[in-house]
């Protein structure tokens, strides 16, 4: 399959998996009570999947590992403003400035 | 539709709208990323808010279009972006006592608009109000104040994202945006264990391909995260 119908493929397909894990405890096994070692599994589930998609995006933006590029130095400056403000602008903000000021210094 | 006035008047309504709107700008930047990102991998502009519309998951679309443009074949696609969508299994678990006095119409709405942000507000709201009825309101309010935002910047990203100079890094705000839901996490020991764990196995499997080691990396944390706890309860117990 090629082209726009994989694309709708993977919007419906996606789309259809989506709602059927946010409305999966609300109504489909509502009246089913979660096993308790997969409701304390699914409570690390933001945790490791987030980071398991940040730390790429912020340590090898181009492909490369950078340990001590200027994004991871922003990243760090938004994590410790967003631990402390629990504010998605606020992380926003801090991150973005940092990243802009870094790079101005650096050239 | 005397109903749908009056609870668009309701105070907690209204309440959930104006409290989501600095969540809202701080999404700006990451919705205009999601439609650049549908423009670049070639989706026409149906597809593209099928993307923003149907999916309504900023990670999911992201990670979706970057499988796509690589040709990754559809089953991996799914399955990373389910991978990716089990915290909505967790958000629905935390919210179905909330919601279970309420119509299924009512559930069927807000399990749609139930995405990473409207649950951080909304579930606080119903720890603090214990009515079922206003905590939904606030919820919806919530929930479709996020909703215009999202598809009104996915399509501005679209249509006009390439007028965004490079050189403002504007890609940048998609790890900050999950960085804003992640980093209140790690006030426990388990949650930041899953993080490292995570952390370290998504670099150790880089080399893996389509994009694989977000799976391996996710499942690892969680496993790990679980088993720090129960760690950590059994030595409390002792």
């Amino acid at each position: 399959m090629e082209g726009a119908l994989k694309l709708w493929a993977i919007i419906v397909l996606v789309g259809a998996l989506n709602y059927a894990s946010r409305l999966s405890f609300i109504a489909i096994f509502a009246r089913r009570s979660i096993p308790p070692l997969l409701a304390r599994a699914l409570r690390f589930v933001p945790a490791a999947m987030l980071t398991a998609l940040i730390v790429p995006m912020v340590v090898m933006p181009s492909g490369t590992i950078e340990p001590l590029s200027p994004r991871v130095v922003a990243a760090l400056v938004a994590a410790v403003v967003a631990f402390r403000a629990r504010s998605t602008l606020a992380t926003l903000a801090a991150g973005m400035l940092a990243l802009w000021i870094i790079q101005a210094i650096g050239g | 539709m005397t109903g749908l006035r009056q609870l668009i008047a309701s105070p907690d309504f209204r309440a959930g709208f104006v409290e989501m709107l600095p969540a809202c700008i701080g999404l700006i930047p990451f919705g205009l990323v999601c439609g650049v990102g549908a423009q670049a991998a070639g989706a026409d502009a149906l597809a593209a808010f099928g993307l923003s519309t149907i999916i309504f998951s900023g990670a999911a679309q992201i990670l979706a279009l970057q499988l796509y443009a690589a040709g990754a074949p559809l089953a991996i696609v799914v399955l990373t972006c389910f991978v990716l969508g089990l915290r909505l299994l967790m958000y629905s678990a935390a919210m179905a006592p909330h919601l279970a006095s309420l119509s299924p119409r009512w559930q069927r709405g807000l399990a749609f608009l139930l995405t990473d942000q409207a649950f951080a507000a909304a579930i606080r709201r119903f720890n603090a109000t214990h009515d079922p009825r206003r905590g939904a309101h606030y919820f919806l309010g919530c929930g479709v104040a996020l909703w215009t935002t999202w598809q009104s910047t996915n399509l501005a990203g679209y249509f006009a994202g390439n007028l965004i100079p490079v050189s403002w890094s504007l890609d940048f705000a998609v790890p900050l945006c999950f960085i804003a839901l992640v980093a209140p996490l790690f006030r426990t020991a388990p949650n930041v264990t899953a993080a490292l764990v995570a952390a370290v196995a998504v670099l150790a499997f880089g080399a893996l391909p389509m994009k694989l080691n977000l799976v391996v990396a996710g499942v690892l944390g969680i496993v790990a995260g679980t088993l720090a706890e129960l760690a950590g309860e059994r030595w409390k117990a002792r």
